[in-house]
């Protein structure tokens, strides 16, 4: 028997396709109340005075002032900045101010709340800001001794925006009081998260119990914001005595939670002229929104993965998250790297035509081998997969051929060559010690752990990896609902992480458990011994090397790898941009339900498609002026090409049956490939997205 | 959205009397008549549109295609979208209406959007459709949020100080080329309004759309006769493939005689504050020869008066290869 690898039913198929499962607006308690968020109209400024225009007959009504003096009015993340509710200053548009409740929905909605302030200049352009959340630096060798090797200098700047995540279901909780404390049930990617932040706002003796309902979707985008929406339903459901319940409608959504971070990357790199790297130097600039949340390790993870999956003794990675008067920007699917590595991607295309080379040759020269050292100095070892993807990718799309064949056409070809690291940054795993159970039922087991299912197939993978390691029939094997008094801290469900390193926790449980079942089934034991549980915390490898000063050493225990081969039609006559077609060849090291693992890759590229040709977030006077899904444009089917995935596995030793993280990698890799085979077709492009006016614009210089 | 009474109508004239009784058929009237609902539900769950009472006319009958007496069509009010556009006369003899009826919305809105809610269909703009932003569309006197704001898709010609907003629809860029009149009942009988006279431009008032009155009631639609040995073609450019509107459309109709341009109707769409027609184009066309030259030239002269804003100077040139590309497409110039 064999269960691992092969794609069987989600666990969480049934419920979802027969609406049986039941997300946060699905739940309705007795006596709920209505929560709504009033929000700051200004970025930046202080409030003067706030007046109550309504009857507020039957309102329950929070500010500031109604905090517990035991809490903090600080959402708790990395710094202890950002309130939970505005204390004075203003430092976005659609802050938090005050919360109201109702029973009805109208009068909820009708109640006018007048705010004066006092408006100060803010500031948007993050190179202008001269505030910065984080800056570091990563230094490798000797860059003028570099520069003095090179034959040739290659010099480019590249932009990208702002992406909202638009995952389907939007933010939402219920708060319940329970227990003089609160319990939260809501749409959830980081149930801890929200416990941490709710006992800081509570204060560090409050009961705080949260569940997660069925989320639709995260990306990033529920790691952060729900810590901010559940202190809100929590105060509101506290003042009132009653449940209360706060579902974001899309525009407020789009408005006021986080996006990814719009950066500028410039490179300047030498190389020899047979196309050895000798020198990089790069510069990483983040535009952070109005508050610290997750910048410094977006930041991190952005610069760590800038130099690209190449070799070079000499790099110089100088970052900078700067402060801005927008609404914070936050986690999504790839956590920076998508931004550096499309700056490296198409800058490599740029070296390519400098040398006269093609785009695949000056890959081979420089891709990371086993043996050789990234930017931080990591050496890689066996799992390093760049120059076998690349081949792959090259030789099943006869790439060479092929860009030869389409010379002249009004088609080109363009290839991205990836990575992404699995897994906190450094000692991160190490300091999260994250923990996961295994408990025993009638019919078998019951996987306890707080990573969260949002999509992407938690459930699933988990049960898989457990089945195979016991020798049990999948169907024997239960996923809890994350609810933090019940299961252990398994970590985020963030950063690749979920199948490898909390993946790999339960393996160990699993293995434990075997050993103490013997030759009974795991009801057989129940039924003779009683209940029983098997705790484990993660071991990260002990050869990982570390320096958070320095910024060198073992970044991450592994890294998935990826070559993406995109296919476009170029309408000279329109500027219309029409990828046709993409290849993804990407190494994961083992892939556990190939199905879903497709589907990570698909739906990841997708998302990248979109970020380069259509997804634009018009910020205007700090807030997204096209908060809409009319208006806010990603791509239909229509848009997304045929796609060949090819799955590639090289196991990483310490993932479980190999696996490696896989759920941020597709998103690296088709921006920059995009835009090389629109280079290709001459049009020289170094922002995105590709929109038919810098299209048409850059068509001029044809 | 606030509450408001439901009617359904039994009759044409049941549901004219209720309507008569609105202060104005516009923009902010009290009583609106309700088929698809694809626009008016979703402007009122925006607090875009408030009316106290919808009138429902889904069930007055006006869903028919049928052959007038001088051989064009009359297409009923209520007919839906999807089936305006499959219908064969449509597609033999205006496939300009069904391309452009298929390159709108999804396939799920088409099903239930209707002829005359498609024909007034509202604008997109994000302004307008934003309550905390200032509007003369939605609010007259409060300003225009989008003269200097996010402009991009927003439109170049026939634009005025107070409104820039597009006509989002494409069957009425379709219908604009084919020389429709549309037809309207109301407390003093029938009228017949030619198409272009149909829609109006904002000016000072932009939240008037059109000529309508309170009480009047779009019955149907007629398209003159099909001319022997005329192409017609639809193109639309937008930002992604489906569900989404046209940054510039162009509907053509042409007849070539002898390598020469016999009879010439061009509208566009995305571009104007409505349905634009190209008549100066029309006849700079009318007698040319069918050739490259020609018709960039006329594309270029049907672009002449464009008055781009802040965002949406690239719409000039792409409106302009837009027009160009539809008349290649339907003189056989090009294939795609």
């Amino acid at each position: 028997m064999s269960v691992v690898g092969t794609s069987v039913a989600r666990k969480d198929g049934i419920g979802k396709a027969t609406g049986a499962a039941k997300y946060a607006d699905d739940l309705s308690i007795p006596g709920m109340l209505f929560g709504r968020t009033v929000r700051s109209t200004i970025p930046c400024g202080r409030v003067k005075r706030i007046r109550y225009d309504f009857d507020t007959t039957g309102f329950t009504i929070v500010d500031r002032r109604d905090i517990p003096l035991d809490g903090r009015n600080v959402v708790a993340l990395i710094e202890d900045d950002q309130p939970f509710l505005v204390e004075r200053d203003v430092r976005h548009v659609a802050e938090p101010i005050v919360l109201l409740a109702h029973a009805d929905r109208e009068k909820l909605l009708a109640a006018d709340v007048i705010i004066e302030y006092e408006v100060e200049p803010p500031v948007f352009d993050p190179e202008a800001s001269t505030e910065s959340l984080k800056t570091l630096t990563i230094d490798k060798g000797h860059l003028d001794a570099g520069f003095a090797q090179a034959d040739v200098i290659v010099e480019g700047t590249y932009r990208t925006g702002h992406q909202e995540h638009v995952y389907i279901e939007p933010n939402g909780v219920i708060a319940v009081p329970e227990d003089g404390g609160i319990a939260i049930f809501g749409s959830i990617q980081c149930p801890f998260y929200v416990v941490k932040a709710l006992k800081s706002l509570l204060g560090p003796k409050a009961h705080v119990r949260v569940v997660q309902t069925e989320t639709g979707g995260g990306f990033g985008g529920k790691e952060e914001y729900p810590s901010m929406i559940a202190g809100h339903a929590t105060l509101l459901a506290l003042k009132a005595g009653l449940p209360v319940k706060i579902v974001y409608d899309r525009t407020e959504d789009m408005i006021a939670t986080t996006k990814r971070h719009p950066s500028i990357v410039r490179h300047r790199t030498g190389v020899k002229r047979d196309g050895t790297l000798v020198a990089m130097d790069v510069e990483v600039i983040l535009d952070g929104g109005a508050y610290i949340t997750l910048s410094p390790v977006v930041l991190s993870r952005g610069c760590i993965h800038a130099a690209g999956p190449y070799r070079c003794d000499n790099v110089r990675i100088r970052g900078r998250a700067m402060l801005t008067n927008t609404p914070p920007n936050g986690a999504f699917r790839g956590f920076g790297a998508p931004q550096t590595i499309f700056a490296i991607e198409a800058h490599m295309d740029r070296i390519a035509e400098a040398l006269g080379v093609d785009p695949v040759t000056i890959r081979e020269r420089n891709a990371l081998v086993p043996g050789d050292t990234t930017a931080t100095g990591q050496r890689l070892t066996a799992d390093c997969s760049a120059l076998p993807v690349l081949r792959e990718a090259v030789e099943r799309t006869d790439f060479r051929r092929k860009r030869e064949a389409l010379r002249g056409t009004n088609r080109g070809i363009g290839l991205s060559l990836f990575y992404h690291g699995s897994g906190f940054t450094g000692s991160g795993e190490l300091r999260l010690a994250s923990k996961a159970a295994l408990e025993l039922t009638d019919h078998g087991v019951r996987i306890l752990v707080s990573s969260t299912e949002i999509g992407q197939g938690t459930r699933t993978m988990h049960a898989q990896i457990v089945a195979e390691t016991l020798g049990i029939p999948y169907e024997d094997v239960d996923v809890a609902q994350p609810d933090t008094t019940l299961v252990p801290d398994s970590g985020p469900t963030v950063a690749s992480r979920t199948c490898m390193v909390v993946g790999r926790i339960l393996q160990r449980c699993a293995e434990d458990l075997k050993r103490r079942l013997g030759d009974l089934t795991p009801a057989e034991y129940y039924r003779a011994h009683g209940p029983f549980t098997i705790v484990r915390e993660h071991e990260p490898p002990g050869w990982i090397q570390w320096d958070d000063e320095t910024y060198t050493g073992d970044a991450y225990a592994t890294y998935a790898w990826g070559c993406d081969v995109v296919e476009v039609e170029l309408d000279a006559d329109t500027c219309e941009v029409r990828p046709l077609h993409l290849t993804a060849v990407q190494e994961v090291g083992k892939a556990i339900h190939p199905a879903l693992a497709r589907g990570q890759i698909e739906g990841g590229s997708a998302q990248g498609i979109g970020y380069a040709i259509v997804e634009h977030v018009a910020m205007r006077d700090g807030v997204m002026a096209n908060a809409s899904l009319t208006n806010y444009t990603i791509p239909t089917t229509l848009d997304t090409p045929a796609m060949d995935i090819v799955l590639l596995e090289n196991p990483y030793e310490d993932g479980p049956f190999g696996a490696k993280g896989l759920g941020e990698l597709p998103m690296d890799g088709p921006a920059p490939a995009v835009i090389n085979a629109l280079r290709h077709l001459g049009v020289d492009l170094s922002e995105i997205p590709a929109t038919p006016e810098r299209v048409m614009s850059a068509c001029g210089s044809r | 959205m606030e509450r408001f009474q439901y009617t359904r109508a039994r009759t044409v004239p049941e549901a004219i009397g209720i309507a008569a009784q609105s202060t104005t058929a516009q923009q902010s009237a009290p009583i609106r008549f309700v088929a698809g609902g694809t626009t008016l539900v979703d402007l009122m769950k925006l607090d875009v549109e408030r009316p106290t009472r919808l009138v429902d006319i889904n069930h007055l009958g006006l869903n028919a295609i049928e052959r007038t007496a001088d051989g064009g069509l009359k297409v009923g009010a209520l007919v839906r979208n999807s089936a305006l556009a499959q219908d064969p006369a449509v597609m033999r003899d205006y496939r300009v209406l069904s391309e452009a009826l298929l390159s709108g919305a999804s396939a799920q809105l088409r099903n239930v959007a209707t002829t005359s809610g498609n024909l007034l269909q509202r604008t997109r703009c994000m302004y307008f459709r934003n309550t905390a932003m200032a509007c003369n569309k939605r609010e007259p006197g409060s300003g225009c949020s989008a003269i200097g704001g996010e402009n991009r898709t927003l439109a170049i010609l026939g634009t005025s100080s107070q409104c820039i907003a597009t006509n989002p629809s494409d069957m009425n860029v379709a219908l604009a080329a084919l020389e429709a009149t549309v037809h309207l009942q109301g407390t003093k009988g029938t009228r017949a309004i030619a198409f272009q006279d149909f829609h109006l431009l904002p000016g000072d008032t932009p939240n008037r759309e059109t000529v309508l009155e309170p009480g009047d009631l779009v019955t149907h639609v007629t398209l003159p006769p099909p001319r022997s040995g005329t192409t017609s073609r639809y193109l639309k450019l937008r930002d992604r493939a489906s569900y989404e509107f046209a940054l510039a459309s162009a509907a053509v109709v042409v007849e070539v005689a002898g390598g020469r341009f016999r009879y010439v109707r061009l509208a566009m769409g995305g571009i104007g504050t409505k349905p634009w027609r190209m008549t100066a184009a029309e006849q700079a066309l009318t007698g040319a020869p069918v050739d490259e030259a020609t018709i960039r030239q006329a594309a270029t002269l049907a672009l002449r008066d464009a008055r781009p804003q802040s965002q949406n100077g690239f719409k000039v040139e792409l409106a302009t290869r837009c027009l160009a590309h539809a008349l290649r497409l339907a003189t056989g110039m090009a294939s795609v």
